[in-house]
């Protein structure tokens, strides 16, 4: 009844959205949401959030931007061809009419693979090598002297420490008749004893 | 006891490589009236282990192996016992036993072969 009522006072909007609605399962398929959201967005609506595909979460964002930018274009669409067409032959005309190897980076790249190193001559390096060999050797020569002079040195003043040691002692170092008399001077210093 | 200085002379004169030391071990140290100092320089001579200073405790009445004292001759037969080199010592020996004039320098040094030959 309700249905023939609403037939009657708006028959053509009533007919439209019958046939349609009859079609599709979705009632929100038309409405209007400024591009904000999908068509089909409610169908998920009533599942867990854990069942929702992320691909299709990804396509409706995406769709969702693409509708943004399809009504945030103010430009006529002539004009955008225009200028788009005019920027593709500008570049092709400075493709044509531009010789690669003017490119600045062009350039320089040529500039480095032409460089000249500036090596010093044959003779300049043997005489070098040899420099170097000379010093080399008799930096190694005076490292040699060095530790000869410093192992005399330590020789040296090793061999007074020992003199020093056993300056008092008596050694075979001594002379058979510093030792005999040495002998004597203690049957002396002995007999003396002996006597006091 | 013998005196520190006196027991370094004689090692000294034992290590020297002069020949004279031996000399002056027999001169000063084989004739001293003191029997440590004699006993120490017979083993000295003895340790030398050449001809001539093995001559001199061998041989020689009152002095090595004939010492009067018989700590210095014991000292003596030990330390010829307990050279490695017994070559020279047996050949002075022999020589002594079959050629010297004193029979109880013979007796001595017969008893110091046969020790050897034991050992």
């Amino acid at each position: 009844m309700a249905k023939i009522i609403k037939i009657g006072s708006t028959p053509k909007i009533s007919t439209v959205n019958l046939a349609k609605t009859s079609r599709t399962t979705n009632p929100f398929k038309y409405t209007n949401f400024d591009g904000t959201s999908l068509p089909y967005a409610d169908v998920f609506e009533g599942f867990e959030p854990k069942n929702i595909s992320r691909l299709k979460l990804i396509a409706s964002s995406v769709a969702g931007s693409m509708n943004k930018i399809r009504t945030g274009i103010t430009e006529p669409i002539v004009h955008f061809v225009v200028g788009l067409k005019h920027g593709i032959s500008s570049a092709w005309d400075y493709a044509n009419n531009t010789n690669i190897s003017d490119l600045k980076s062009i350039k320089k790249i040529n500039e480095i693979a032409n460089m000249q190193i500036n090596l010093p001559g044959e003779t300049l390096i043997k005489n070098s090598v040899a420099d170097l060999k000379m010093n080399i050797s008799s930096g190694l020569e005076n490292l040699e002297h060095g530790f000869i002079s410093f192992g005399k040195d330590i020789s040296e003043k090793w061999n007074s420490i020992t003199s020093k040691i056993h300056s008092g002692k008596i050694s075979s170092g001594m002379s058979v008749s510093e030792l005999e008399e040495m002998w004597k001077q203690e049957i002396a210093n002995a007999g003396l004893k002996g006597a006091a | 006891m013998l005196n520190r200085n006196i027991v370094e002379i004689i090692d000294a004169l034992e290590a020297h490589e002069d020949t004279d030391a031996i000399r002056v071990l027999e001169e000063i140290g084989t004739n001293s009236p003191d029997n440590d100092i004699r006993e120490y320089t017979s083993r000295a001579l003895v340790k030398k282990n050449v001809h001539d200073s093995l001559k001199i405790v061998i041989i020689n009445q009152g002095k090595g192996i004939n010492d009067l004292s018989p700590s210095v001759a014991m000292s003596t037969i030990n330390e010829i016992l307990a050279l490695k080199d017994k070559t020279e010592v047996i050949k002075i020996l022999d020589d002594t036993i079959n050629m010297h004039s004193d029979e109880s320098v013979k007796d001595n040094a017969r008893s110091v072969k046969s020790l050897l030959a034991l050992n």
